[in-house]
């Protein structure tokens, strides 16, 4: 044996638990309180790093959509807008190995993706949060 | 490196267990429970922990990089060679700094290499896909890294107990 491991837990371990919890608060203040713009949700589909669709939800043609990446194919469809979430995007079958995009269920916050390894297929949720400079309402 | 008989048929019995264990959790898919792309029990890190102990950074690294290779071929998917790679180098880099110091037991070291086994692979993943979007899952996976890397360091610390009445690390 080139060293004898301590086999209880000590306190300094403590301290790799906090620095892991104050890493992972600190992605999640940098990462999750990003600005996604103002205006309507819009996905964003990213094949293979590059952008390949920009579509407001509303728009969502026939609320379905085929992607291809890498040789698999996502089949995705908009979630129903009167559910508690609101509308949203989910991944309803893949041929891709891992099938972690379709177990990711539905996205329907802006910075929410789904993400597809095997197909390098992103689909990102960005706007659909209130432009504070915006006028409450306009008259005459 | 020079390795002698014994040493050498160790590595290869252990990064023959390693892939064993990269196979056998496929039968414990966390991402059933926690839906986030790569997450894993990461029950292979027990190998690596072990061997980090027993055998020393050089032919714990050797394992590494063995595992990594064949379980790319026999799975067929080059692809996720790199996710792997940079998980597996990043997360034995900062255990070999942690395991250094000794003020930690096997828990600490085992914790901190999970956090920085999923660091690496969120960074093959942006690298490999382009874009910052897999940063998304960084939070959650860290948080979870601190459950994988606890078991893992739990199983190890059993095993070393174990092997201690045995005399079988001796030499």
């Amino acid at each position: 044996m080139k060293s004898s491991p301590k086999l209880r837990p000590c306190l300094w371990d403590g301290l790799v638990v906090l620095l892991v919890v104050v890493l992972a608060a600190a992605c999640a203040l940098a990462v999750w309180s990003r600005g996604t713009g103002a205006g309507d949700l819009t996905a964003v589909v990213t094949v293979d790093g590059t952008e390949a669709e920009r579509i407001l939800l509303k728009n969502f043609p026939d609320g379905e959509r085929t992607y291809s990446g890498n040789g698999y194919t996502l089949h995705v469809c908009l979630a129903d807008s009167q559910g508690a979430k609101g509308p949203g995007l989910y991944v309803a079958d893949a041929d891709c190995p891992t099938q972690d995009c379709v177990h990711t269920g539905t996205i329907s916050r802006a910075g929410q993706s789904i993400v597809c390894l095997p197909a390098r297929i992103i689909i990102r949720l960005e706007g659909g949060t209130v432009d504070k400079d915006a006028p409450d309402m306009v008259i005459g | 490196m020079k390795l002698t008989t014994k040493q050498l048929t160790l590595c290869a019995v252990l990064t023959a267990m390693a892939l064993a264990l990269s196979y056998l959790e496929n039968f414990f898919p966390l991402s059933l429970a926690i839906p986030i792309p790569g997450i894993k029990l990461g029950l292979a890190n027990i190998v690596t922990v072990f061997a980090l102990y027993a055998l020393g950074p050089g032919q714990a690294l050797l394992i590494l990089i063995g595992r990594c290779l064949l379980g790319a071929v026999f799975a067929g998917n080059m692809n996720a060679l790199i996710f792997s790679l940079l998980g597996g180098v990043t997360a034995m880099l900062v255990m070999i700094v942690l395991s250094r110091g000794k003020w930690l037991s096997v828990y600490g070291v085992s914790i901190g290499g999970a956090a920085a086994h999923n660091c690496g692979q969120v960074a093959a993943a942006v690298l490999t896909l382009g874009n910052t979007a897999p940063c998304y899952y960084l939070p959650i996976l860290l948080g979870v890294s601190l459950f994988t890397g606890a078991l893992t360091g739990l199983v190890a610390a059993c095993l070393f107990r174990a092997l201690a009445h045995t005399g079988l690390m001796r030499g």
